[in-house]
């Protein structure tokens, strides 16, 4: 009895899996059913709106199915999934990926697939095609841009504490001492401060004039006269900081009047609102501009989707939903129309950010930039704890910096 | 006919192995060959795909075995092939080690401690007659005391920072085997103790105290988490700060910060995750003791303190060596608890690891961070002939392999 069960079990597993087997082979009559796969890193409230905008899209494309999921360590996934041909059609991505990528040879320019100069030109602000831009073609279209500025708190901070020029670094530093003296308070919090954060650290760095961490052919700058003013500035200014800053740190202190300005991004606005703090935001310094973008996978090519991945990415990046986006998330569009429109022009966080895009530093998709993090993050970290001095400290992250790279080439 | 069935039988033989030959080929020799092959090869994030033609890659990496042949990515990219010289990896890493002044300052920080060799050997060898001419804890204050001298004649501190300056290799084992001593000998001390107390016949609610205290072995399983729990008691507004400023209002200074002060920090983390193996360890030992033993020298007069340190030591020693060396390994190669409270800060320099950047946070950001495969794989290499050895000399110490001879 109990072996006929079995055998019939048998069967029915075997009959199931060979029917299964052909499905997938027999292809489709109703055809033309195409499932675009988008791995990427929105997160949070961000992804809500940003899902609402993909569903109007396969709403208009009957015959398009999205899949949006975000993988844990993106790096290592696309290593694996992609020569195994599982990768994603799109990546949305930050553009200090691009290099590496495209080295690796995840990613396809798309120059080939018919994107244009005169149609990034027409579309897209100067700076984010700066930023998809690499070794002369184009890996990724924009879709927002991101730098960090002073998120402060309108009732704790007072316009005088407010620094006049953001490149007047020694008037914040005035600021922040006349802030401590009168309220006994800590001015700037800013997750750099203490930690190895070589992002943070950007408006700094350039604000005293540095151009870049790293150049793109991979020579670094860190012991440049500008790099050894701005890290001086820096041992100061932790005379008036707190001892210990983090992410957490910093927005607790904020909500909870302890410091007046939290040196952050778009990405923390959101969270501000919603801690109830009456905020306001102002430039300081040249910060790193990020510019997020979606990339085309060599899968996407392979599977014979790269019309319809274009048209999504197209699509996403457009002028219509980046405005959409913008009013609900505060992101800053890389589109063009989108920037200039009025309504998103009136956003307190468009215009924050806004002006410190304008001062800053693109980000390099060259992949010599990532020799960039560890010595700038491990150099600031030893100056705020006084173990070297500014400029033993550069010297040493100039050092390592050149090590890494020399690795590299 | 004999041939015959002698060849038959060991085939069969073979049959009944073949599956674990391949389970260790796969998961044991696989690994390892292509590890060691990785580590004398450039690959980085610059040459991350292979050039199936070159030296033993066509066969190793599995991007160019057939099923993935022919999807292999090509990028812009340089792919991956032999460095030359060829042990340039391992060069890198060990620095300038191999220098005459180096060397000597190596032999000199060796010189220091071979007082410290000889008053065991000493020890080892009066212990075997009959009277003892000396009694122990002289040999050893000796030994301590010419070990002291030493040190101050050759200015260890000096010679000591020569030789981490050589290279960040030499740097990261030392402040490993460093973590090694100060944490394996607490966690045995703490283990003993309550190991003592919880074998207290009279001891009420002895279930309980053995479930409660055995719950952090239980809790490493989460240790990742767990240490950022710890990461909260030392922050400047942490649990011990408020604790600090409530009772004795002194504002408490950023421990993990401080190079000192963070070292202590994981090593009290780890010794809580820790401790709970000592103690059934010890516990299991001590409840084999037969208590006849303890009848008799309490007859004899003995103390506690001598019972503990004639009888007690003694007997558990054969279940606790084994323990002892496994925990010394595990030690070595603790990542989570430094790495999730401290990612191996704090830095002190751009080019130096940070200050608790022990042997596997240091591959880990090679790995994850800088993504030098090259290096990073040499780097395991050595770490594995060094624990290899390590091993070896455990066996022949806790005698584990004697029954199978």
């Amino acid at each position: 009895m109990s072996k006929k069960l079995m055998m019939l079990i048998s069967l029915v597993l075997i009959a199931t899996f060979v029917l299964a087997a052909c499905n997938t082979k027999t292809p489709e009559p109703a055809a033309k059913e195409v499932t675009i796969k988008i791995w990427h890193q929105w997160d949070g409230k961000y992804l809500d709106a940003i899902t609402a905008a993909f569903n109007d899209y396969t709403a208009a494309h009957p015959n398009v199915k999205i899949d949006l999921s975000k993988p844990e360590d993106v790096a290592n996934a696309l290593n694996v999934a992609i020569p195994a041909g599982e990768g994603p059609d799109i990546i949305g991505w930050a553009n200090d990926k691009i290099g590496e990528q495209a080295l690796k040879g995840n990613i396809v320019n798309l120059d080939d697939k018919g994107i244009t100069m005169d149609f990034l030109k027409a579309t897209y602000e100067p700076a984010a095609i700066n930023g998809v831009m690499w070794q002369g073609k184009i890996w990724a279209l924009p879709e927002t841009q991101e730098g960090i500025a002073l998120i402060y708190n309108k009732d704790v901070v007072s316009d005088k504490y407010l620094p006049s020029d953001p490149l007047n670094f020694d008037d914040l530093y005035a600021k922040a001492e006349a802030f401590q003296k009168d309220t006994g308070k800590v001015l700037v919090c800013n997750q750099a401060f203490g930690g190895s954060d070589a992002y943070h650290m950007s408006p700094i760095f350039f604000g005293f004039g540095l151009p870049n961490y790293i150049d793109e052919t991979g020579k670094p700058n860190l012991n440049a006269p500008e790099a050894i003013k701005a890290a001086e500035w820096f041992a100061k200014f932790k005379n008036v900081s707190l001892a210990e800053n983090s992410y957490d740190i910093c927005k607790a202190a904020l909500k909870e009047g302890k410091v007046g300005m939290w040196w952050t991004g778009p990405w923390a606005v959101a969270g501000v609102e919603e801690d109830g703090v009456n905020y306001g935001i102002i430039p300081m310094g040249r910060p790193f501009v990020g510019i997020k973008t979606l990339m085309l996978t060599k899968n996407a090519v392979d599977r014979g989707n790269t019309d319809v991945a274009l048209d999504v990415m197209k699509y996403f990046t457009s002028a219509e939903v980046q405005k959409k986006l913008s009013l609900v998330n505060k992101t800053i569009p890389a589109a063009t129309a989108a920037l200039k429109d009025p309504e998103v022009q009136k956003l307190p966080a468009v215009v924050g950010f806004g002006a410190a895009l304008n001062l800053g530093v693109p980000m390099s998709p060259s992949p010599y930039s990532s020799a960039q993090w560890d010595p700038v993050g491990k150099a600031s970290q030893a100056i705020w704890q006084g173990a070297a001095s500014p400029a033993d400290a550069m010297a040493a992250a100039q050092k390592a910096a050149e090590d890494a790279v020399a690795q590299m080439k | 006919m004999a041939n015959w069935s002698g060849r038959r039988r060991s085939l069969t033989a073979l049959m009944f192995l073949f599956p674990t030959i391949v389970a260790v080929l796969i998961f044991n020799i696989y690994p390892t060959t292509l590890n060691i092959y990785i580590s004398f090869t450039n690959r980085n994030k610059f040459r991350p795909n292979p050039d199936c033609t070159a030296g033993l890659t066509g066969v190793l990496d599995p991007l160019c075995w057939p099923s993935f042949r022919d999807n292999i990515p090509v990028g812009v990219a340089e792919p991956y092939r032999p460095i030359t010289p060829i042990f340039k990896n391992y060069t890198d890493l060990l620095g300038t080690l191999f220098t005459p002044e180096a060397l000597i300052s190596l032999v000199q920080v060796l010189v220091c401690f071979v007082p410290l060799v000889v008053a065991n050997s000493l020890n080892n060898r009066f212990s075997k007659q009959l009277m003892r001419p000396v009694p122990g804890w002289v040999v050893w204050a000796g030994g301590i005391f010419a070990t002291v001298l030493l040190m101050l004649i050759v200015n260890f501190g000096k010679v000591f920072g020569q030789l981490l300056d050589t290279g960040d290799f030499i740097v990261v084992v030392m402040r490993t085997i460093i973590f090694v001593i100060l944490r394996v000998p607490l966690t045995f001390v703490i283990g003993l103790v309550l190991a003592l107390v919880l074998n207290t016949p009279d001891l009420r609610g002895r279930t309980f105290f053995r479930v409660a205290l055995f719950v952090p072995w239980g809790a490493s399983a989460v240790a990742i988490l767990l240490a950022l729990v710890w990461q909260f008691f030392f922050r400047q507004q942490g649990t011990i700060n408020q604790i600090l400023s409530a009772l004795f209002n002194v504002e408490g200074p950023v421990w993990l910060n401080n190079p000192v002060s963070a070292m202590i920090a994981i090593v009290l983390a780890d010794i809580w995750f820790s401790y709970p193996f000592f103690m059934v360890s010890i516990l299991g030992a001590l409840q084999s003791i037969p208590g006849e033993l303890y009848e008799a020298a309490d007859v004899d007069g003995a103390n506690w303190w001598q019972q503990l340190l004639s009888i007690t030591l003694p007997l558990i020693r054969p279940a606790v060596m084994p323990a002892l060396v496994l925990t010394s390994i595990t030690a070595f190669q603790m990542f989570g608890t430094a790495y999730a409270m401290t990612g191996g800060g704090p830095q002190l320099a751009a080019d130096k690891p940070g200050a608790t950047e022990l042997v596997m946070v240091y591959a880990y950001r090679q790995i994850y961070q800088v993504s030098n495969y090259g290096r990073a794989t040499a780097f395991a290499v050595m770490i594995f002939i060094m624990l290899f050895l390590a091993t070896l000399y455990s066996l022949r110490i806790t005698k584990v392999t004697q029954g199978a001879r």
